[in-house]
């Protein structure tokens, strides 16, 4: 019985059929991957998103911050798109201008449809008024759709100051999506360095940076982005601020991966592999980067595909309280402070400014689903 | 004990030191200080600006000040703040009470609410119901704090255009007469206001707790004592309850002195949208400001939580789990 599967497995056909079924690591995790359909789900939509911030200003049928000094829109609401004129024939899409009114029972500010006045949405418009780069370095003005004045075409309504929501929100995209991308891969290459040098050497470097890693977690995550922030200056340049928020978030996010990566790496430098490379006269960079590094190559696909829905969140907390993205460029959680200007009952007349929120929730979802199912497909012990 | 409690306090100390440090030299840090303000202000004569620099000691080294403010503060003085001139304990005190209101209240709620939520969905594992809240969980969990308030702040504001009156009040701590109230009157009006910030607080913090609590029951449902436990003929409730729960509860037992700093901070969000009197706007207010001690206290003293909650934690998980013992 033992002797003829010890045969059958060492005919040469069997041996055949096991190597067409091995697979390498990064086969075996792809089909995991595939498994997951609420990761695949995320993987879309975030695709999806990033080609919409990509493509912003093509899709936005306005300027980032363009508005009329004449045709005042603040908190104008959401234009609606018609199909069907007034004698109800179905045609090609238009909008009706509106004029702003005062109502004299609320003083709340309404706008009114004006049947006489109708524009038709015109597609792969022209407006050299707003031109822009495209992808930051083709010049061009050519927008996918766009309305002639008198008429506004608002999808999502108007802001504070009049500005198209539907704009800024694909503008702020770029912000917002990108942002969190970009601090998280500074947060781990700096978790990398600092948890392989207190891994690698011990000693009081570890003690150093261990200790260093408690302090940054003893103050309170809101209490220290928010001093952190207040090192920006006033008067800086907007885009830099970009860089800035960048910069601290990536700074703040580290000590959970350095940790992994030290007791890892301490781990790891004890190992037989490790030894016999340094018997071979491997220098201490090689080992590192070579024999070292690649194992903890899972831990940090995961930890950014996890982290970055978090700083998605502490950005837009931090550009809701105003001390994050500043004007004239728009992130997703400071076009949502808006909803609140002039009090907590405002808020029901001006629903369409909570819109950007849900955009938010829709991005850290993706992410999330997306990190997990990576987690799954990289982890040997949660696989199916 | 009492060795392992004074080692781990001595460990405490860099930390407190270095933090506060930390937060001193970034505010340090921020370009100008409380006084630019009130040195453009032409009716402010520049020994009016002198005496403030000396009665706040801005005159001195970075190094002085700081120590200056470190002695102060082991004696129990946390320096004045600027923006108002009253001692920023008289300042922060009652705010650190409205903060922790919120948050007592909602921890409370949360466990209570959570375990079972984690129990249920470890216990029937992908049943209906476990599919539904682990949905609905992972929704919430994408959900920023400050939108879900304003959604809850758009749904009360809406229902009062639709039939006039408030179901709930959508901000502050106490109504307009709260003064004029009985004893029992004011907590009924300030548990009234607390509905809608603690809504806003527990649903994510339920979604987040419910669903580490049910991996953790997981874990421990798997394990070969529970096996054991049920080959013995024990019934189901004991081999749940007593066995798998208390095991999945240690951690989070643990845990709760660690919650103790969040008392101070953990509201955030919420505090700001819903006017909660709280301690986070008064920070936040003292950022724009620049007062530098109000910021500083307020780190140092959440410091202190943070030592005193972990010395808690270290003691409960000693009472919870038999296998530790520090003495």
């Amino acid at each position: 019985m033992n002797n003829s599967t010890v045969n059958s497995i060492s005919t040469p056909d069997a041996r055949e059929g096991m190597a067409a079924y091995s697979k390498s690591r990064l086969q075996v995790a792809w089909e995991q991957f595939r498994k997951h359909q609420l990761a695949l789900f995320g993987a879309l939509i975030l695709f999806a998103m990033y080609v919409g911030a990509i493509f912003s200003p093509f899709i936005s049928p306005y300027g980032l911050t363009e508005y009329s000094t004449s045709n005042i829109t603040r908190f104008h609401p959401p234009t609606q798109v018609r199909f069907f004129d007034e004698k109800g024939a179905f045609g090609f899409p238009f909008v009706y201008a509106t004029k702003s009114e005062l109502d004299m029972t609320t003083f709340a500010q309404t706008y009114v449809e004006q049947p006489n006045i109708k524009c038709p949405i015109r597609f792969f418009v022209s407006r050299p008024e707003q031109p822009y780069n495209l992808f930051f370095v083709i010049p061009t003005s050519i927008r996918l759709f766009a309305v002639d004045q008198p008429c506004n075409i608002f999808l999502m309504g108007a802001d504070l100051y009049g500005r198209d929501v539907f704009t800024r929100l694909w503008y702020g995209a770029a912000v917002s999506l990108t942002i969190g991308i970009f601090a998280v891969t500074l947060s781990t290459v700096i978790g990398l360095i600092m948890g392989g040098l207190a891994g690698y050497y011990g000693g009081w470097i570890d003690n150093l940076v261990m200790r260093f890693i408690e302090i940054i977690g003893a103050i309170p995550g809101l209490f220290l982005l928010l001093t952190l922030t207040s090192v920006l200056p006033q008067d800086i340049n907007p885009l830099l601020v970009f860089y800035s928020i960048i910069f601290l978030l990536g700074l703040i996010g580290w000590g959970g991966l350095a940790r992994t990566v030290r007791s890892q790496i301490s781990a790891l430098r004890e190992s037989d592999m490790v030894q016999a490379a340094t018997a071979l006269g491997a220098s201490e960079a090689r080992v590192i980067a070579v024999h070292m590094l690649p194992i903890t190559f899972s831990l940090l696909i995961v930890g950014l595909s996890l982290g970055i829905p978090g700083a998605i969140l502490a950005e837009s907390g931090l550009s809701f309280l105003g001390r994050g993205i500043r004007e004239p460029y728009s992130s997703w959680g400071s076009m949502i402070a808006q909803a609140q200007e002039g009090g907590f009952s405002s808020i029901a007349y001006r629903p369409w400014m909570l819109i950007p929120g849900f955009f938010i929730v829709i991005a850290v979802l993706c992410w999330q689903f997306l990190g997990d199912g990576l987690r799954d497909a990289l982890d040997p012990r949660k696989r199916q | 004990m009492l060795g392992f409690i004074a080692r781990r306090f001595l460990n405490l100390i860099p930390v407190f030191i270095g933090a506060t440090m930390l937060v001193f030299l970034l505010i340090q840090a921020a370009p100008g200080n409380f006084l630019d303000e009130r040195k453009l202000d032409a009716r402010t004569t520049a020994t009016t600006i002198e005496r403030l620099e000396r009665q706040f000691g801005l005159d001195k080294s970075l190094p002085e000040q700081y120590a200056l403010w470190l002695g102060n503060f082991v004696t129990g003085n946390l320096g004045i703040s600027f923006d108002s001139n009253i001692a920023v304990w008289d300042l922060i005190a009652p705010k650190i009470g409205n903060s922790a209101i919120l948050v007592f209240g909602e921890l409370i709620l949360l466990y209570l609410i959570a375990v079972p939520i984690g129990i249920y969905g470890a216990v029937r594992q992908y049943s209906l119901g476990d599919k539904v809240m682990s949905l609905v969980s992972y929704f919430f969990i994408g959900f920023p704090s400050f939108f879900l308030a304003l959604l809850i702040i758009f749904g009360l504001v809406w229902f009062k255009l639709r039939t006039g009156s408030f179901l709930l009040p959508v901000g502050g701590m106490t109504s307009e007469n709260h003064a004029s109230m009985s004893f029992i009157g004011q907590v009924l009006d300030i548990l009234w206001h607390l509905i809608a910030p603690m809504l806003a607080l527990l649903i994510g913090d339920i979604a987040g707790l419910s669903r580490t609590f049910r991996a953790q029951m997981l874990e421990f449902l798997g394990q070969d004592f529970v096996r054991t436990a049920r080959a013995k003929g024990l019934p189901e409730r004991v081999v749940i309850y007593k066995h798998t729960l208390r095991n999945a509860l240690t951690p989070f037992i643990a845990g709760i002195g660690a919650l103790l700093p969040a008392i101070l901070s953990g509201a955030g969000f919420i505090e700001v949208v819903f006017n909660w009197p709280g301690l986070t706007p008064v920070f936040l207010e003292a950022i724009n400001s620049q007062d530098l001690y109000v910021l500083l206290s307020t780190t140092a003293v959440s410091l202190v939580l943070l030592v005193i909650g972990n010395l808690i934690s270290d003691f409960l998980l000693a009472v919870v789990d038999p296998r530790i013992r520090y003495f």
